[in-house]
């Protein structure tokens, strides 16, 4: 424990806080009320400048919640002096809270509903019909009800007489949606809860395409077709993560070794030159060897054919493809590994070489004896925090391969290559998944999970809880 | 000074009197200008138009997710139709029927094409499928049939050249053969779609994945590993007699100077109906939230106009679905060999449930050409199964 | 930190010969056994793989290349054992000293061996290099098969005497540069260049302090040039008509992002770094725990979250809103990267500071962040650079090609429904790749030093 040095003023508010869990309890809470009050006083403001000025720009309740935290903080720090120590959590803090912890809440939300392209809460303007309404504004007459038996069907209510449903209208320019909602129906003829206020001349109705939530209906659907994508996209992503870490610290320890040799000459040049595949920027190489590893024309197979081997389907054979995502791996990794072996090397101390040469140890013995075991230190954490990379390493997939080629018995979003993260990528967002996002926010979750469990087995053996303890 | 007050002044004005629109548009180069050029002379009437350039395949995704939130644009310059009914059920584009007032001078097909739920949702540009085109030094005569076909394209082949190519895992490019052996997407009854009746897997459809097999594994023509791109750069590069490809790629071959000609790709062996690629209609959307809809439609009909198709024609070498530019295009090679296979092709559908299928069915087309003599039927049936899955 | 008995293994600080165990022993043989085994199989299955396969017609096969290769090599090391030898002989009677013959063979055969992996590492790059240049709008080696030039016959390199600027031209289509803007990029372009010399001249062991003042004035330059040129740089200045015409722009919009996102970086997470590594109150332990696992959410899985939000905002579709959800994304891992730097800091000079009567922010801002110069340009380029590359939040949170960043202007070239781009994309490539390349030789020492010790990758 660092000795907090008291101030020579004494006040009769302590500086120090309250131990244990009542004082973490107690510094959030007061975070917490302080962010909520500042939120809620900003988005007063804004909505006052909105009013005065309808062109002001939505984000400055941004500006407005920064500007009132930067005034309370020193009047909180005055009612409670210890918590200057969460100020300097505080940017940080903000920053989460909006920017990452309020998404996730949103897409946990999502995981429980049927949200989708079309079950997007908007209103259908393909099945729009033309309406009237009456006189007291309560009764809307729909001209017909397109693929629809009745309003019923039309509706998607689950009641018979569809109270709380939701009917859009429209004028006939149908530019700026109206929703009410329903309190019964009979016929073509929808009765609204309340009379219509809209500014509008009603002429035209839909549907709203709301989403619903649906439990775990996302889960049961992931699970029950576990075997065409979960189950081996899993395997294939330990499967690459863990071998992709150990074939690049191979690699790189090799060179790295061969390279801390201090009679190899011009070993600078060699370094300089290696080092090359680690500064281009993946999203460039990457993309780079699509185009040479083509089965055909790219100069890898050109290359091979020199050598008399057979034109290889790198990418084109769901076996193929998977050492080549290794293979690009292995050269964007290796210089890394490279690097780090050298000044990990270059950190043992000289004379336990001398010592052990003159012992009558041979180089390879040295190797063993010396540099291994003192490269296990500083290699642990590189290689974990390197499994963990690569388990979501998403590039990789998404440039080289974007999951293909197709294999048998898997779903089209779940291919030959895909790893969990490019799984939940295509079900949201490729054209193979047809936007189904809370699908995809489902599959989130089990990754965040899966990523967790390994992250603390990782942790534990890195030592992070003890470091970050300490 | 003056300008900021300008500036000011028009800031003020109330805003019907001008529409501000924004054009999303996929068009590059030459066809961008073209565009650029009708904005102007659209603005000449006291109107403001933005184009904004977007990828082909983001502009669906990109609609649906940002036009509600009203950040999307108010014309779409242009989509297919084989996304036109799942953007319609997501409610983001506008209904165009009261906005057109003479159908007349379109091709029908265009028209069916962007017709949903009995709506126009969209007026037609330009059509495209896929033709065989063919270099005329290499290939004297077009082949019309497959025996000749098989002749020209295996004389050609080896030793570093090609008698055809075409990229065999793609199912766009190659429904005109799973059609000609009796596949189908969704079976068309009298011009409704029934989206249960699936034949892309039926006996034809198998026979179909043996065929396109054959090409690569058993007459030893398209190689694995050949994409639309290899294909191009092969023929651009003087070292391919034939292969399979849409107006797309006019463009380069022309540049590339090479002598060439367009026809219809041969009825395949055994097959029991002519060769049917797949017929894509582009065509001009309203955004169903735009605020200015009266504006966007009068920009999507200026551009479709049969003078405004012509000028675009030119600037691209796209096939106009308006009747009298084609008319005034018939001495056009690309016009008219694309023009033959448009008319022998089938629309692609267009309700929602394509979008289950284009996943699914591609990669099974791709299995089935991964390596020889497969279980063609199993490979489809699984397909099937998926896509009758995902469309519920 | 120092008071906490240290619970690593200590290294050892001398050579200590030990007998290992009987498991201890046998195990690197079962590891080497196990992956033997490993690779056996696979090869098994790749062969069978490749059974039935028709032979290409399109690729020029030399039979039995790999004898000639192997008989090359074989040829080749036979040459340095003899070469050894002399050099050997000779260097005895100069020195007069002892010199072990295996050495010098072992270094003449490590030479071979890294001569051959650099050919392999970097013949592709030089590839892509060369088809920048080539007109024909392909990254594919067409062959050649009447020429008699083996190179030209397999399409292993391509042909030079067609090459021209043409994607380059490309590129630049219709764009609209004033002269004081290539005056700025002139200085920009110097001055990483001397950076570059300068860094050259440090390795080569050097270093003095004059350098070291040199290089802060020089860097200072190249950022002033670089901000100016970035903020003034507008979508006007492009006019022409296709998507590749808007490369620079899109440079320039990536290097304002990256820049003010890595910048950010810097001010989120330094005093969280701080407050971590030395304030001791209760709650610290387990907020650090929350940053490193929240972080673990797949966030781009929850961007149409993010899109929801920065609408909300009135954020979507400008780079604010693309700069914030980077920022969000970093935190964890740059409060932990300067949380273990403060560590490492002797905690006597602040306590003396403290003891002169600064309060704790005193000492933070007046002695702890001079201290840590080295860290936080780590921090900054390790941001800069992730950023740079970054391109899936860019793509859903941006539209429209004028707000495009490198990435997104990349992808398109290649991810284009019909029309592929491969020439353009390699001229876009190796200019795009060019500032990466040059920030990472210019830092390289600040950049290993970061990155190896954060344990992470890129």
């Amino acid at each position: 424990m660092t000795a907090i040095p008291h101030p020579p003023h004494s006040t009769v508010r302590s500086t120090v806080p309250p131990e244990g869990t009542r004082g973490v309890l107690l510094a959030v809470l007061i975070l917490a009320m302080m962010l909520g009050g500042a939120t809620l006083l900003g988005w007063l403001l804004s909505g006052l400048t909105a009013r005065i000025y309808p062109e002001a720009p939505p984000y400055m309740i941004l500006v407005y919640v920064l500007g009132i935290l930067l005034v309370m903080m020193p009047v909180v720090s005055r009612l409670f002096p210890w918590i200057v120590n969460w100020y300097y959590l505080f940017p940080a803090l903000v920053f989460l809270a909006a920017f990452t912890v309020l998404p996730i809440i949103l897409t946990v939300n999502y995981a429980f509903t049927n949200y989708n392209a079309v079950n997007s809460g908007n209103p259908d303007s393909s099945l729009r019909t033309t309406a009237t309404i009456s006189a007291d504004k309560r009764v809307i007459t729909l001209a017909e009800t397109p693929q629809s038996q009745n309003v019923q069907e039309y509706l998607r209510c689950d009641t018979p007489g569809c109270a709380g449903a939701t009917l859009v209208l429209f004028d006939d320019q149908a530019s700026v949606p109206y929703r009410a909602k329903v309190a019964s129906v009979s016929g073509l003829q929808v009765t609204l809860a309340a009379p219509f206020t809209g500014p509008i001349e009603v002429a035209r109705a839909t549907r709203l395409n709301s989403y619903t939530y649906v439990g775990l209906e996302n889960f049961r659907e992931i699970f029950g077709k576990a075997s065409r994508a979960l189950v081996p996209v899993f395997i294939w992503t330990v499967v690459f993560a863990f071998s992709t870490v150990i074939i690049n610290a191979l690699a790189g320890l090799i060179l790295g070794i061969l390279l801390y040799n201090k009679n190899l000459k011009g070993r600078n040049i060699y370094r300089t030159l290696l080092f090359l595949p680690w500064a281009i920027p993946a999203v460039i190489s990457v993309q780079m060897w699509v185009a040479l590893f083509n089965q055909q024309f790219g100069i890898v197979n050109k290359g091979l054919g020199l050598l008399g081997l057979a034109a290889v389907p790198w990418l084109g054979d769901p076996l193929w493809a998977k050492i080549s995502v290794l293979f690009v791996n292995l050269w964007l990794g290796f210089p890394y590994m490279m690097t780090a072996t050298i000044s990990a090397l270059s950190t043992i101390n000289d004379d336990l070489y001398e010592a052990a040469s003159i012992d009558g140890a041979s180089r390879w013995q040295q190797i063993v004896n010396i540099t291994l075991p003192l490269l296990r230190n500083s290699f642990t954490p590189i290689l974990l925090s390197g499994f963990a990379f690569n388990f979501n390493n998403f590039g990789i997939i998404y440039l080289l391969t974007q999951g293909g080629p197709d294999q048998q018995g898997r779903e089209a979003t779940a291919r030959s290559t895909d790893i969990l993260l490019s799984w939940g990528y295509n079900t949201a967002f490729a054209s193979s998944g047809g936007q189904n996002f809370a699908l995809a926010s489902a599959i989130a979750l089990i990754i965040f999970f899966l990523t967790l469990a390994i992250s603390l087995v990782n942790f534990k053996a890195a030592g992070v809880f003890e470091e970050a303890r300490k | 000074m003056k300008k900021a007050l300008t500036i000011l002044s028009l800031a003020l004005l109330p805003s019907a009197s001008a529409a501000n629109i924004t054009v999303w548009t996929h068009f590059g180069g030459g066809e961008l200008t073209w565009l650029k050029d009708q904005a102007a002379a659209f603005d000449k009437k006291g109107n403001k138009t933005t184009i904004v350039s977007v990828p082909f395949d983001q502009i669906p995704d990109k609609l649906i997710q940002s036009a509600p939130k009203g950040q999307g644009p108010d014309v779409i310059v242009t989509l297919p139709q084989d996304r036109l009914g799942q953007l319609a059920s997501a409610g983001v584009i506008e209904p165009m029927d009261k906005y057109i007032t003479s159908k007349t001078d379109f091709d029908k097909t265009g028209l069916t094409a962007m017709t949903y739920q009995g709506k126009l949702f969209a007026i037609p540009m330009f059509a495209e499928s896929v033709a065989l085109v063919y270099n005329k030094k290499l290939v004297s005569k077009a082949p019309t049939t497959w025996a000749e076909f098989l002749k020209v394209a295996q004389d050609n082949t080896g030793n570093g050249k090609f008698g055809f190519l075409a990229d065999l895992n793609n199912a766009y490019m190659n429904y005109g053969v799973i059609s000609a052996y009796g596949g189908y997407v969704f079976k068309n009854t009298g011009g409704t779609l029934n989206t249960k009746d699936i034949g892309l897997a039926n006996a034809g459809a198998d026979k179909a994945s043996a065929f396109l097999n054959d090409l690569r594994y058993k007459y030893n023509l398209v190689p694995e590993g050949v994409s639309g791109d290899v294909a191009k750069g092969a023929f651009t590069d003087g070292r391919l007699a034939m292969y399979l490809t849409g107006p797309w790629d006019m463009g380069d071959i022309k540049k590339a100077g090479i002598d060439y000609g367009i026809t219809a790709f041969p009825t395949p062996p055994g097959a029991s109906g002519k060769w049917s690629p797949f017929v894509g209609v582009q065509g001009t959307m309203i955004s169903a939230y735009s605020k200015q809809k009266v504006a966007a439609a009068g920009f999507a009909k200026q551009i479709s106009s049969s003078d405004a198709q012509l000028a675009f024609n030119k600037a691209g070498g796209r096939i106009p679905v308006s009747l009298s530019a084609r008319t005034k295009l018939k001495s056009d090679p690309v016009v008219v060999g694309f023009g033959k296979s448009i008319s022998a092709g089938t629309a692609m559908p267009n309700v929602p449930a394509m979008g289950a299928v284009w996943a699914p069915w591609s990669a099974a087309i791709a299995q089935s050409v991964q390596k020889p003599n497969q279980d063609y039927k199993q490979i489809l049936d699984k397909a099937v199964q998926e896509i009758s899955g995902n469309i519920k | 930190m120092t008071t906490m008995p240290s619970q690593d293994a200590t290294p050892p600080e001398v050579y200590v010969h030990q007998e290992p165990g009987v498991l201890r022993k046998a195990l690197p043989w079962l590891i080497i056994a196990a992956a033997v085994v490993i690779v056996g199989v696979l090869a098994f299955y790749l062969n069978r793989n490749m059974q039935g396969r028709p032979k290409s017609f399109t690729i020029f096969f030399v039979e039995r290349g790999w004898v000639r290769f192997l008989l090359f090599l074989l040829a080749a090391s036979g040459v340095l054992a003899l070469t050894s030898l002399l050099g050997q002989r000779i260097g005895m009677a100069r020195t007069g000293r002892k010199i072990s013959y295996s050495a010098v063979l072992g270094v003449q055969l490590t030479h071979l061996f890294l001569m051959l992996v650099v050919l392999v590492a970097i013949y592709p790059l030089f590839y892509v290099l060369i088809a920048a240049f080539d007109p024909r709008n392909s990254l594919f080696a067409f062959p050649d098969f009447s020429n008699p030039n083996i190179l030209y016959k397999t399409g292993l390199l391509p042909r030079l005497e067609v090459l021209s600027y043409e994607n380059f031209q490309k590129l630049f289509e219709g764009v609209a540069i004033p002269l004081w803007q290539l005056v700025l990029a002139g200085i920009a372009g110097a001055a990483l260049t001397a950076l570059l010399i300068l860094a050259m001249i440090a390795r080569a062991g050097r270093e003095s302090e004059g350098l070291n003042q040199t290089r802060s004035w020089i860097m200072r330059v190249l950022i002033v040039a670089l901000v100016v040129l970035v903020f003034f740089m507008g979508p006007s200045q492009f006019g022409g008509s296709t998507n590749e015409s808007k490369f620079l722009l899109s440079v320039r919009n990536t290097l304002l992002v990256s820049g003010i996102t890595g910048f950010l970086a810097i001010l989120l997470s330094t005093t969280a770094g701080y407050a971590m590594a030395r304030l001791r109150f209760p709650g610290r332990f387990q907020t650090l725990l929350f940053f490193i696992f929240i972080q673990m959410f797949p966030v781009f899985l929850a961007l149409v979250a993010v899109y929801t939000l920065m609408v909300l905002l009135g954020l979507s579709n400008t780079f604010t809103g693309l700069i914030l959800a980077y920022s969000g994304g970093a935190i964890a891992f740059n409060t932990w990267i300067f949380k273990g730097y403060v560590e490492s800091l002797p905690e006597s000079l602040e306590e003396a500071a403290m003891v002169d009567g600064a309060t704790r922010w005193q000492t933070f801002i007046k002695v702890v962040i001079p201290l840590s110069g080295g860290i936080l340009v780590f921090i900054f380029l390790n941001q800069f650079i992730g950023t740079y590359a970054e391109f899936i939040l860019a793509n859903i949170l941006l539209t429209g090609v004028e707000k495009w960043t490198v990435g997104i202007m990349l992808l398109s070239f290649t991810q284009g429904q019909f029309s592929t781009k491969w020439g353009v994309f390699a001229a876009a490539a190796t200019l795009g790749a060019l500032p990466i390349v040059a920030l990472f030789y210019g830092f390289q020492g600040y950049f290993v030093g970061g990155t190896v010790s954060g344990g992470v990758k890129e």
